[in-house]
Order: structure tokens, then C-alpha cells, then sequence
């Protein structure tokens, strides 16, 4: 190093930086405040978690000039969320102007396939259309971790200050049992203060049982899914899948669980697959078989394996789901604070139908133009709150939850999961199978045949008939 | 019935010796549906994946350990329990049974699913809470 | 401060280049300078692809190595104990602006990003430092001992000679004392699991293992401040011209002596002859030598023994 290199490089910094670096102010704290940003506890609203309801809850916010803080307790928004694999950003048309130009999306799905598996058949309807593959799209695989990173970073750009790696420990309130005016977080100095709580903590949301918005936590109202993304080159994704370059496939699986209720999925990425299984709690609980051990045997199934084979593991991951619906939800606002996505229960698990991102971006955007107006008009008591529900009970959020409200216990039923799977099975089976030189049985024997086969009551039958027509209908 | 049918051979990705432990402590209570019918014992036919040992597949996942543990465990609680739910049911298989009855766990590898104290039947014996903001799981590519 | 480490006697003193070893009688207090501490975004969970080998950088798994996180907890430490202030430093691309946020967040009063391109080799990347030292009077420069991407390591050296300063390189542990400005003690490694204490004052350059401490969680008021803190940006003209001292090997690769013609025993000797000529039990050796000599001296002469012995090209 030479003098005259230093000379140059610091004569080059100086210009470079605009202010010359001379000796620095003696104490860090003047210099600190000199950055004039707001100080903490500044904030009209202080949004907890970086996910699709929080970052959608923010950019509201931020969008109707409130000051915004959203808080997340990872290192980066969708650090800690995972989820089967589809998204369905269609919500986004109302928020963000051609979301689709530069969503992280991994393919567009255009086939849909629901599989029923027993040990040896599989039973499959596939449907299939370009028109998902064009804008304005229906259905996107996508990584958590770069998804929600994206919404964040809309949210960000319209002003929401984003805070990474804090979780928030509890609720702050005005007097004890009275209104919650911000959090605590883990931080030195981490009381946030602000007008209103918008509480996307998560399935696990710490703060809205602490608020006292949950009922007691039941188990039966939950699933655990764990899943494996498998990395696949993208041409042999397409080669076995039958897809186009952007094109996605999306299979949801039942009968591969065992005697746990629940289910089993398979999506494709760029590059990877996701396959997982969803096992109801209290089952799980007892069953004494392992998560990773049903996933093993539903990608040893002779019908999936080849599609999953050379699967490379890349990563394996797991994450609750609230599956309860209509009937778990919790009160969705109380004085200060709203609820909204997983938090909130706002899953919808319906056997054909499985959405989340979906109804979390749609709550969260509910709550932040109800926080907003809450703010505005001054009142953010319970009834000030009252526009939250209002909102979405107008949107498909509360109408598809009301309506597929008994949709959790058909589908997680004993019939259901164990019966009906065997039953399909067997019947389309006998249908296929040619019997020479016997003649072709009738359908409504060989249906007949099989059902009593089975050992499913053909009162019990109509009865789950009458059920699904009702719930579904 | 317990040893035996809990190690049932060839389940892939089952760290044995934490089942079979299971099995010798708690008896039948734990080892009666370890008996299934589920596939997973013959995986690796011709064009399966090949089978991952649980270290590796752990090995997948991003872990930033925070030093304080965000799990607790009541040990005295966990010595009269006989479902021993967490055991099998915590997909990151965090819990180990001791051979004196007890429940040893660890948390560095822990998904924050909240799985363990929501199947506990034994109200208070798990506590869980989030671990230290920027700590513990980082998924990338779920 | 823990327990001292055994085989801590008296301190050593920090060998410096080419500056007195007594303190200058004009230093203490007001003249200390803020503290220099810098810092390199790296990603710290790189993936390679098993075909190519090719490394793969994620930013949001890149920051601060825990050496680099020690070495700013150091520095803060030192800085509240001696009423001085800390300055952070990285260079890299704007994207290393994330290590610098972390360090205002922390308590760092200035953050400076020396936008050097991809061009940072270890020479160019001490000249950089040592230029932004030289500008904020910096007499005290603290840095991770090495970087987790097996970085050459050299790069606290380098500023150490470009600065004339003393240097302590390595520790394991430090001692700041409040009533002594300008001095930190500290414990470094050496080979059978022994210590070396050795003392420093400044002008020095230290560099810190991560295990020697963790750094403070920032509090939830510095990280919204840091979040539109200004990152001061410097831009050099080109190329720097880092120089690498003509006593520091150029590259950094493994070395690779050449290989010595051996000749063959002569089939005539005896057997034991043979032996004794292929072992070489029994030949005279150079008689052992001390030598006494300044840090500069003494690396010309293991250089110049080595070249002797064939080892040093």
C-alpha cells in the first residue's frame, strides 16, 4: 500500500460519498438520532408476521398513508411458512396491477388430478386446460420463502417498514384487561406502540389467544402437513407430467395416510417436486407411525413412484394447518386488535378445494382497509373493529367457510378416508375387468356387489351422499 | 409385541434405536398400532427414490440455533404418561424417551410446528414458544 | 473477562511493523479516534452444485460471519468503555449494505460501503481499509480472523503493514480495561494447546475468532433506525493499486515444492551403508541456529533458509 494509493483512493471516497469522512461525532447515540427516522412506538399499526395476511394487511395500510411497522420473527418473510405448493393469486387483481409480470411463480397449473389410492389401485380423475396457463391464470406453484418475500416487498415499497428477525412476545395494553395498544418483542427496548394490532402471527397465533379471541385449543381442529421438495430436472418434469415449459400439475391424493385421516399431495416446481402427506392430529397422536414414514410409502405407491423416482431431497419441512374452518375461528377482532389468515383459521380444507394464500391475502387486505377506517375515524374499540367482519362476510372468505363449514368432518370421517377409497377402487376395477367367458354384470349390481363387499350400510352410504350434497351442493 | 413389532425392519428414515427404546419402556401402550398396514415398510421398489437416513434428511433443512431452548419439558410429567404422543408425532422427531421413563428432547432442529404440545395430553409437561427472533428454522425452497 | 487461560503470564507486546515498540507520550483519551470495524457479507450456507461445482450465493442466507459478529461486539465494548465511537467498514457490493445495517443496529455510529466491484482481492481490499482508516484517523481497526468462504485471511495483516500498525491476530478472548484507552490484552492460540497473551496498543490491527464472544442483540429502536440510516458509499477510480509487501507470498494457493532429483543408492555398497545413505541416520546437520532479528529481518532469513533448502522458489 502506498501513500499516494491512499491519498487517491480516500480523495475518491470523499467525493464519492458526498460528505467528506472525516472524524466521526464522539458519541454513537447523537449521531444515531442525527439519521432522523421515526422513533419506535411511532406507528399507527403494528402488523405481526411477514406472511400473505400481514404483508397484505401492511401494504393497505401503507397504501392509505398510515405509518406501518410489520414485524417478522424470521430472518427473512417466509423463512418459517411452508405449504403444500399452490397458491391461487387471483386476489392479487385488486392489489398489485399485473401481479403475474414478476410474481415469483415456479409453473402456471393447468391439471388438476385427484388420485384415490388403496395398496395396489389408484383411481384417478385428471382435468386439463390451457386457459390456466394464459393470464389472468387460476392456480400457481410457488416457494413460500420467495413469495412471501415478494408480498413483503410490495408492502415495503408502499411505505410499511419492515422488521425482520424480532418475534413479538405479547400484547401490550392500555390497563390490564383493556384495549391492546402494540406489542412486546424479544428486542431490547421492544415495546412497539401503535393505534391497532393486526395479528398474522400464524396457525400457533400466541397473540390472539392471548387477546382471549380463541376458544379452547382443540387438536381435532388441526393437521400437520410434511412435505419433501424433490429436485427433478424441469425436462423430465414435463416429459412425466405431460406439461409445457410453464405448465404445472397439481394432484391431491387420498387414501395413502393409513388409519390416520387425511390426505397427500404432489406439485410440481420448476425444478423440484413437493410430495406430502396431511395427517389429522389426534389420529397421528396415536397411530405410533411417523410423518416421514407415510410420505415414504406414498412415493413407494406404484402409481407414484414413477414420478417421483431420482427424486434428490432438498428439503423437508413441516407446518400446522387449521383445518377446522367456519367452526374454530376465533372472534376476529377485539379492542385494538384484528386476527386475520392462519391466525384466524382462514384455511380452506376442503378435500377438492385446498386454499390458504389465498384467503390470507384476502383477510389481510379486509383488516388492513378496516384498520384504516378504524384509525380514521378514531375508534378502534371492538365496534369501531365491527367493519372487519362486515367485509368479510361480503368476500368469498366467510361465504366459502360458512357454506363448506361441515366439510372438515365428512372429509375427515372413518368412511371417508377408509372405506370409500377401497369401494371406488374396487368397483371401477370390476367394471374394467373383462370376465370371459362370463357376460358383463350389470352396474347397479356390480355396484351392489362391492358395497356389500365392503361392509358400508347402504343407509350409511346415502346418508354421507345426502351429506356431500349438502355440504358441497 | 414391543421390540419387535416397533422395529418393524426396512422402515426407511426411522432412527431404530429411539424405537425400539420406545417400545422396551412404555410396553404395549406405544408398540400395539406400531403394527401397520401402511407401505412405508417396502419402499425402495425399482424407480423409488432411494430411502433417506433422518440425520440427512434433517440435513436438508436450515437450522439458525438459537442458544436458549424454546422448548421445555417436564420430565415428572412426562414419567406417568403412556401415550407418548410426542414421541411419533413431532416430524422432526425431537423426542426420545429415556429408559427410565422419561422424555429427553432436543430443540436446535425444531420446524416450530407447535405438533408436540398441541397432541400432549398432559397439560403443562410440553411448553413451546417461538424461539429468539432471526433463530431457528429457515426454510428456502417449501 | 473470564478466568485467564492457563499459561498467561506476562503479556506479550504486539510486534509491529515498522513502528517503535514505546507509545508515543501524546496518545492517550482524546487523541484514540473512532474504532474501525469491518465487516464482509458472505453467504454463510452456500449451496454447490454436485456436477459443476459452481457455487451458488443466496443473499438471504449471506451476512456477517460470527468472527466478523465478535469482532463488532469488540469493538462496541471498547468504544463504550472509552468514550469513542465505532465506525463499520465493508467492501463489496451494495448488497454487503445488509452487514453494515446489522452493525448501526447494533450500536455502530457511521457505516461506510466500499463499492470495489468483483475485483476484492486481499491486497486491494487492505488498501481500500486502510484509506478509509487513514481518513477517519482511525487508529484501531478490528476484524474477523477469517472469513467462513476460506478466504485468504491476510487481509488483517495487510492493513496492519499498510497503517504501521502492531497487529493481534487471532484471539480467542480479549481484555478491555476502561482505565487504559487504546490498550486491549488478549489470548490467541498457539500449537500443544498453549496461549500467547499479548498486549496491544494503538495504532493496532486485531482480528477475533467467533468463538471469543457473541454479539449484543440489537435493540428494537437501533433496528428501526438502521433501516434508513445513510450508508456513506465510496467508489475507487479503477483498479487499486493494494500492493502486496514483497515479504507476503503472492498467492494464497496450497503450496506445491518441487521435487528433488534423489540419486539411487550405489549396488556396490554394503547394505548398511545403503541405509545409513537413504535415511541419513548418522549424517552431520546444519548445527541448530538462533537467530535474533526484527519481524522483517527474520522472514527474509526463514525465506532465505528455505530457498536453501530447495523449498522456496
Amino acid at each position: 500500500m502506498t501513500a499516494a494509493g491512499a491519498t487517491r483512493t480516500a480523495a475518491e471516497a470523499a467525493r464519492a460519498a458526498g460528505t467528506p469522512p472525516g472524524p466521526p461525532t464522539a458519541a454513537p447515540a447523537a449521531s444515531a438520532a442525527a439519521t432522523g427516522l421515526v422513533p419506535a412506538g411511532d406507528f399507527d399499526a403494528v402488523v405481526v408476521g411477514a406472511g400473505p395476511a400481514g404483508s397484505a394487511a401492511a401494504l393497505v395500510l401503507a397504501r392509505s398513508g398510515k405509518r406501518v411497522c410489520l414485524l417478522e420473527r424470521g430472518p427473512y418473510p417466509g423463512s418459517k411458512n411452508m405449504y403444500g405448493g399452490v397458491v391461487y393469486p387471483r386476489i392479487l387483481d385488486g392489489l398489485l396491477l399485473d401481479w403475474w409480470e414478476d410474481a415469483p411463480v415456479q409453473r402456471w397449473v393447468t391439471r388438476r388430478a385427484t388420485m384415490t389410492l388403496t395398496d395396489d389401485q389408484a383411481l384417478t380423475i385428471d382435468f386439463r386446460t390451457e386457459s390456466w396457463g394464459r393470464p389472468p391464470y387460476n392456480g400457481a406453484t410457488a416457494l413460500r420463502p420467495e413469495f412471501d418475500a415478494w408480498l413483503a416487498a410490495k408492502a415495503v415499497d408502499a411505505g410499511a417498514v419492515l422488521v425482520t428477525s424480532t418475534t413479538a412476545t405479547g400484547l401490550l395494553r392500555d390497563r390490564p384487561g383493556g384495549a391492546v395498544t402494540g406489542v412486546s418483542t424479544d428486542r431490547p427496548d421492544g415495546d412497539l406502540r401503535a393505534g391497532i394490532v393486526v395479528a398474522c402471527d400464524g396457525v400457533n397465533s400466541f397473540l390472539a389467544k392471548q387477546a382471549g379471541l380463541h376458544g379452547p385449543v382443540d387438536p381435532a381442529n388441526y393437521t400437520l402437513g410434511a412435505k419433501e421438495v424433490l429436485a427433478v430436472p424441469a425436462r423430465t418434469i414435463e416429459e412425466r407430467f405431460g406439461l409445457g415449459p410453464d405448465q404445472g400439475a397439481d394432484f391431491e391424493i387420498i387414501g395413502c395416510t393409513g388409519a390416520i385421516p387425511g390426505g397427500g399431495f404432489l406439485y410440481t416446481n420448476r425444478d423440484s417436486l413437493a410430495i406430502g402427506v396431511v395427517l389429522h392430529l389426534p389420529a397421528l397422536a396415536t397411530a405410533g407411525v411417523r410423518p416421514e414414514e407415510l410420505i415414504a410409502g406414498l412415493k413407494a405407491h406404484p402409481a407414484v413412484a414413477p414420478l417421483v423416482a431420482g427424486g434428490e431431497l432438498v428439503e423437508y419441512s413441516a407446518h400446522l394447518i387449521p383445518e377446522g374452518g367456519y367452526d374454530m375461528m376465533p372472534a376476529l377482532a377485539g379492542a385494538g386488535i384484528l386476527v386475520a389468515g392462519d391466525a384466524a383459521a382462514m384455511c380452506l380444507a376442503a378435500g377438492i378445494w385446498l386454499e390458504g394464500v389465498n384467503f390470507a391475502i384476502a383477510s389481510g387486505m379486509a383488516a388492513g382497509e378496516a384498520a384504516a377506517a378504524a384509525l380514521a375515524a378514531g375508534d378502534v374499540s371492538e365496534r369501531g373493529l365491527a367493519g372487519y367482519r362486515r367485509r368479510l362476510q361480503d368476500s368469498f372468505v366467510l361465504q366459502d367457510h360458512r357454506r363448506l363449514r361441515h366439510a372438515p368432518h365428512l372429509l375427515l370421517s372413518e368412511r371417508v378416508q377408509q372405506r370409500y377409497p377401497q369401494l371406488a377402487c374396487d368397483i371401477v376395477e370390476d367394471l374394467f375387468t373383462v370376465t370371459n367367458p362370463e357376460p358383463k354384470p350389470g352396474m347397479r349390481r356390480l355396484v351392489r356387489r362391492q358395497v356389500t363387499a365392503s361392509g358400508v350400510r347402504l343407509r350409511d352410504l346415502a346418508a354421507d351422499t345426502w351429506r356431500a350434497l349438502r355440504t358441497f351442493g | 409385541m414391543s421390540a419387535g413389532a416397533v422395529g418393524s425392519p426396512g422402515a426407511p428414515g426411522t432412527p431404530t434405536a429411539a424405537r425400539t427404546a420406545a417400545g422396551t419402556s412404555a410396553g404395549a401402550g406405544i408398540a400395539a398400532p406400531a403394527a401397520r398396514s401402511t407401505p412405508a415398510a417396502t419402499a425402495g421398489g425399482p424407480g423409488a427414490t432411494l430411502p433417506v437416513a433422518f440425520e440427512d434428511r434433517m440435513a436438508t433443512v436450515d437450522f439458525r440455533v438459537s442458544p436458549q431452548a424454546h422448548i421445555t419439558v417436564d420430565g415428572d410429567a412426562c414419567r406417568g404418561c403412556t401415550t407418548r404422543a410426542c414421541v411419533t408425532a413431532c416430524p422432526a422427531n425431537l423426542f426420545v424417551p429415556t429408559a427410565d421413563g422419561g422424555i429427553l428432547f432436543n430443540y436446535e432442529q425444531c420446524f416450530e410446528c407447535g405438533t408436540c404440545y398441541l397432541v400432549c395430553d398432559t397439560a403443562g409437561a410440553v411448553t413451546w414458544r417461538y424461539p429468539e427472533g432471526g433463530h431457528g428454522v429457515a426454510y428456502r425452497r417449501s | 473477562m473470564s478466568t485467564a487461560p492457563p499459561g498467561s503470564g506476562d503479556p506479550d507486546t504486539a510486534t509491529g511493523s515498522d513502528e517503535p515498540q514505546s507509545p508515543g507520550p501524546d496518545d492517550p483519551g482524546a487523541a484514540l479516534g473512532p474504532i474501525l470495524v469491518c465487516r464482509r457479507w458472505v453467504d454463510l450456507r452456500p449451496s454447490v452444485d454436485p456436477l459443476t461445482g459452481a457455487v451458488g450465493n443466496d443473499p438471504r442466507t449471506s451476512g456477517a460471519s460470527a468472527a466478523d459478529d465478535a469482532a463488532l461486539e469488540w469493538a462496541l465494548q471498547a468504544a463504550e468503555a472509552w468514550g469513542t465511537s465505532v465506525v463499520a467498514v465493508t467492501v463489496g457490493p451494495p448488497g454487503s449494505q445488509a452487514v453494515l445495517r446489522d452493525a448501526l443496529a447494533a450500536g455502530a455510529a457511521r457505516a461506510i460501503q466500499v463499492d470495489l466491484g468483483s475485483s476484492g482481492d486481499a491486497a486491494s481490499v487492505a488498501a481500500e481499509i486502510t484509506a478509509v482508516a487513514r481518513a477517519l484517523t482511525a487508529r484501531m481497526v478490528l476484524c474477523g480472523d477469517m472469513g467462513v468462504d476460506r478466504g485468504s485471511g491476510a487481509v488483517p495483516a495487510l492493513v496492519a503493514a499498510a497503517m504501521g500498525a502492531r497487529q493481534a491476530l487471532g484471539l480467542v478472548d480479549l481484555a478491555i480495561d476502561p482505565t487504559e484507552p487504546g490498550v486491549v490484552t488478549g489470548w490467541r492460540r498457539l500449537d500443544g494447546g498453549r496461549r500467547q497473551h499479548l498486549r496491544a496498543q494503538a495504532p493496532f490491527v486485531a482480528s477475533v475468532e467467533g468463538v471469543s464472544t457473541r454479539l449484543r442483540r440489537a435493540s428494537l429502536v437501533g433496528v428501526l433506525r438502521s433501516g434508513g440510516a445513510p450508508i456513506e458509499v465510496v467508489v475507487p477510480a479503477g483498479p487499486t493499486g493494494g500492493r502486496v509487501p514483497s515479504w507476503m507470498p503472492a498467492s494464497t494457493g496450497p503450496g506445491r515444492p518441487r521435487t528433488h532429483v534423489v540419486d539411487g543408492p550405489n549396488p556396490h555398497e554394503p547394505a548398511w551403508r545403503r541405509v545409513i545413505l537413504l535415511t541419513g541416520a548418522g549424517t552431520d546437520r546444519p548445527a541448530l541456529r538462533v537467530v535474533h532479528a526484527e519481524p522483517v529481518d527474520a522472514a527474509h532469513q526463514l525465506i532465505a533458509a528455505l530457498a536453501d533448502w530447495g523449498e522456496w522458489e
